[in-house]
């Protein structure tokens, strides 16, 4: 059996399937496909396929990972790759099959690239400025078990922050996986808290899954 | 900013937006550029209702399959959605073009239900199109057009619709199309297209037919206009088995009410149930042969990617070949782990081996159509089936490992007692004593029996057409004496809203001073009004007075036989003479035999000039 972990990506329209709505979504893609895909052995035998992280809605991505197991040992990867790219919807492809080596437990952070649109490009670049130079960004977030506050400022790596005509393009890496998961939101929100200058959140975009070292995830 | 910037900026404000944006597998993009002629298809709901009809499935792949046709889909839009276009002007689109539907030469809607009326006049005002008929460019566009079952009597709607389409679309719609394109292209004008598409058979202008009125309120004379026919008639599939069937559906990302593949197995009903339309407008009853419903159902599993498939159809077990045909469907969904779900199965041929292949396809409820709770009442309605019947298929359920059973009733049907309400009270009763009753029954469960009772409406077509439903009070004193003769608590009981039955016995019966009516109810707010959230029946008797109109009168008032009744002049191929003939025969408690026992003479054999069985 090959234990197999595709990255693929999720753009256009696409960004508008909900989490749930991809899982059933993946499930017809692999029936469409007719690829020997490894079946769950239960009371209610289901394809197997996992995702590694969820993805809001609203947002692109162009790393998604979804692991399953393909039954023919001798099959060439580039011919998964490609009857299931010959089935999928408009907006997601998969970009790359490998087989997985890393547990999913080793995924720590997540890269996203974002546009924060405003009339007032200068005034909100420097509320930005502003607010990454701030001892502490507190937040509330919900969590399973109520509201709490937390401070992004220690976990958030920002890896880029530039005006650039009425935009300002962020992109930063932030905590994801089994024990954080912080959303760009989180970020925005804090933005909006701590300035009153009218913006738009636009492009939202994850562009990497990593480990805790930064390497990709695979 | 073009319209899908437009819709993009807001999509995520809105719940579930992946139905507002199209990109589905299956949907059909074509170069506008490079076609003919367009045609929006509009269902007048939701997108999760309006996905899961087949019949826009079956119409929309056979217009797409014609290269020169572009056929989209479009619905209503949530509340929450309508709001943000109204806000942000954005005119009502279809799916795959994201164009405004107002630039398309057809906005055809398919009419499933009463209450879906407000809607459409609501999609028509969002996509910028004059509500009114009259009110529409004499340019050749935006031609308005509905089939389905409510157009057997269209008269409600008749204001607002250039063209209604009578009986089965496959080619009318085709047809109708054609001659668009021949006219467009010779520069006709609205008027002049609209008098030719009357000549095709099943087309029916209703612009070009008067009414008048007698004082009573009941109709004087029917006069046509611009040499339309005097009767339309519906078209029918002669050769039903070969007839277009989809290859591949729109696969939605959001779930839908029917989210798999529908196979459609028969059209038309044998059984001549007297409430019954459908069992009426889609006669003569045709069949597919097993191995087209194979076929079928195989190439839309694999091109969809669903798991599950469901046969459609009035009475699946009516079927000639049903052992045969689950034989094959059931080794091919087995074997590529396929779930076969069966509506619509009848108590009286409800066999063990029947019973056999469902289980081993899977167990879901039972559900069971008794319709009416004492024999007398089931011979009126011609419903028929026995209580044995009823007892014995129960009683192979129970022994088959089921243990809920769920049962439909009607109440207000013509000449029903206090005797048959209690009697379906009873007759749970007795279900449920059978089942503690049988030795291997289920263990360690609990049996539940639902009975869900809903209001009789009659409807035109039927033998019931003439028949008044009871009022309001009438139905809640039955309601109260239902619940009250109940005495287990393993049976429950659900009914319907009797304001929801009377607006739809009004619809349904109504003629065409009722445009007014729904004009004035939409303009004052109502919409979605099968939503019961949305559902504002003040505002409709509010409607109703605004316009001088007594709702009692369509639906509380008994019709005589020799009245014109408002869909008269338009012939769905059973006789009105049958419709007298049984309606008598239902006040005399006797049954008649289905079609395939003896035929009854409704007329359709001689409309299509065959037997329908030989």
């Amino acid at each position: 059996m090959l234990r197999l972990r595709a990255t693929f990506e999720k753009t256009g329209r696409a960004k508008y399937i909900s989490h749930l709505d991809l899982n059933r979504c993946m499930l017809r893609i692999f029936r469409r496909s007719k690829l020997p895909v490894w079946y769950t052995e239960g009371f209610n035998p289901h394809p197997y396929y996992s995702f590694a992280l969820a993805l809001s809605l609203g947002f692109e991505s162009s790393c998604e990972i979804m692991d399953f197991n393909i039954t023919d040992d001798n099959m060439p990867l580039d011919t998964i790759k490609e009857r299931l790219n010959e089935v999928m919807p408009e907006g997601m492809r998969i970009v790359d099959i490998a087989p997985q080596i890393q547990k999913i437990t080793a995924i720590a952070k997540a890269e996203y690239t974002f546009d924060l649109k405003s009339e007032e490009t200068d005034e909100l670049f420097k509320a930005v400025e502003n607010l990454l130079t701030s001892p502490e960004i507190l937040i509330e977030k919900k969590t399973k078990k109520g509201i709490k506050t937390v401070d992004l400022k220690p976990d958030m790596d920002i890896l880029c922050c530039e005006a650039v005509g009425d935009t300002v393009k962020m992109k930063m890496r932030l905590p994801a996986g089994t024990k954080t998961n912080y959303n760009p939101t989180l970020f925005v929100e804090a933005l909006r808290n701590s300035c009153e200058i009218p913006f738009d959140m636009e492009n939202t975009r994850r562009t990497g899954i990593l480990c805790e070292n930064n390497e990709k995830f695979s | 900013m073009n319209l899908k910037e437009k819709i993009e900026k807001h999509l995520l404000e809105v719940q579930k937006p992946s139905r507002y944006i199209g990109g589905e597998v299956g949907s059909i993009i074509k170069d506008k550029s490079k076609v003919d002629v367009r045609f929006a298809f509009c269902f007048p709901d939701t997108y999760d209702i309006g996905m899961s009809h087949i019949g826009m499935k079956i119409l929309y792949s056979l217009k797409n399959a014609r290269e020169n046709f572009w056929c989209e889909r479009c619905y209503a839009p949530d509340v929450d959605f309508e709001k943000i276009m109204r806000e942000n002007d954005i005119p009502l689109y279809a799916l795959e073009s994201l164009d405004p539907i107002k630039e398309f030469d057809f906005i055809g809607f398919t009419m499933q239900y009463e209450l879906s009326y407000t809607n459409v006049l609501n999609m028509l005002d969002l996509a910028g199109i004059p509500v009114f008929a009259k009110d529409r460019t004499e340019e050749l566009i935006q031609i308005v057009v509905a089939g389905g079952p409510c157009v057997c009597n269209p008269e409600p709607l008749a204001d607002f619709f250039d063209i209604f389409i009578l009986g089965e679309g496959e080619e009318v719609n085709l047809e109708l199309m054609d001659l668009y394109n021949e006219m467009k292209k010779q520069g006709a004008n609205r008027l002049e297209f609209l008098r030719k598409a009357a000549q095709i058979e099943g087309v029916y202008v209703p612009r070009f037919y008067n009414f008048e009125y007698k004082e009573d309120g009941t109709i004087e004379k029917m006069t046509v206009s611009e040499n339309a026919p005097e009767k339309v008639i519906k078209r029918i599939i002669k050769d039903f088995d070969k007839v277009f069937y989809p290859e591949n559906f729109v696969v939605p990302f959001t779930e839908i009410v029917h989210d798999r593949v529908s196979v459609e197995v028969l059209r038309g009903c044998i059984r001549g149930c007297r409430f019954c339309q459908a069992g009426f407008i889609y006669r003569p009853f045709r069949e597919k042969s097993p191995d087209t419903i194979y076929k079928e159902t195989k190439c839309l599993c694999e091109n969809t990617g669903y798991d599950e498939v469901s046969l459609a159809s009035l009475s699946t077990s009516d079927h000639s070949q049903i052992d045969e045909m689950l034989s094959k469907l059931i080794d091919y969904t087995a074997g590529e782990r396929v779930n076969l779900s069966l509506p619509s199965l009848r108590v009286d041929n409800f066999t063990e081996e029947l019973l056999e292949k469902i289980k081993k396809v899977r167990k879901s409820g039972l559900t069971f159509a008794a319709e009416g709770g004492t024999q007398r009442l089931r011979d009126v309605i011609n419903k028929n089936v026995t209580e044995e019947e009823i007892m014995s298929t129960c009683k192979i359920a129970f022994e088959g490992g089921y243990s809920s059973v769920k049962l439909y009733f009607m109440m207000g049907l013509p000449t029903e007692t206090d005797e048959d309400i209690i009697g379906i009270a009873e007759l749970a009763q007795r279900i449920l004593d059978l089942y503690y009753s049988i030795e291997n029954r289920p263990k360690g469960r609990s049996p539940q029996i639902s009975v869900s009772c809903a209001t009789f409406v009659p409807k035109p077509f039927t033998p019931f057409q003439f028949e008044s439903q009871d009022t309001r009070e009438e139905i809640e004193r039955k309601q109260k004496l239902l619940l009250d003769s109940v005495k287990s608590k393993k049976i429950k009981v659900s009914y319907h809203d009797p304001d929801v039955s009377q607006l739809e016995a009004v619809l349904a019966k109504g003629d065409r001073r009722l445009c007014d009516v729904v004009y004035t109810a939409w303009k004052m707010g109502c919409k979605f009004d099968s939503w019961s959230e949305h559902f504002k029946f003040d505002v409709w008797l509010e409607a109703f007075e605004k316009c001088g109109i007594n709702p009692a009168y369509y639906a509380n008032r008994k019709a005589e036989y020799d009245e014109i009744l408002p869909w008269d002049h338009l012939d769905y191929m059973v006789s009105k003479e049958f419709f007298i003939r049984e309606n008598k025969t239902a006040h005399k408690s006797v049954t008649t035999p289905h079609c395939r026992q003896k035929c009854s003479g409704c007329g359709v054999n001689k409309a299509v000039g065959r037997e329908c069985f030989c």
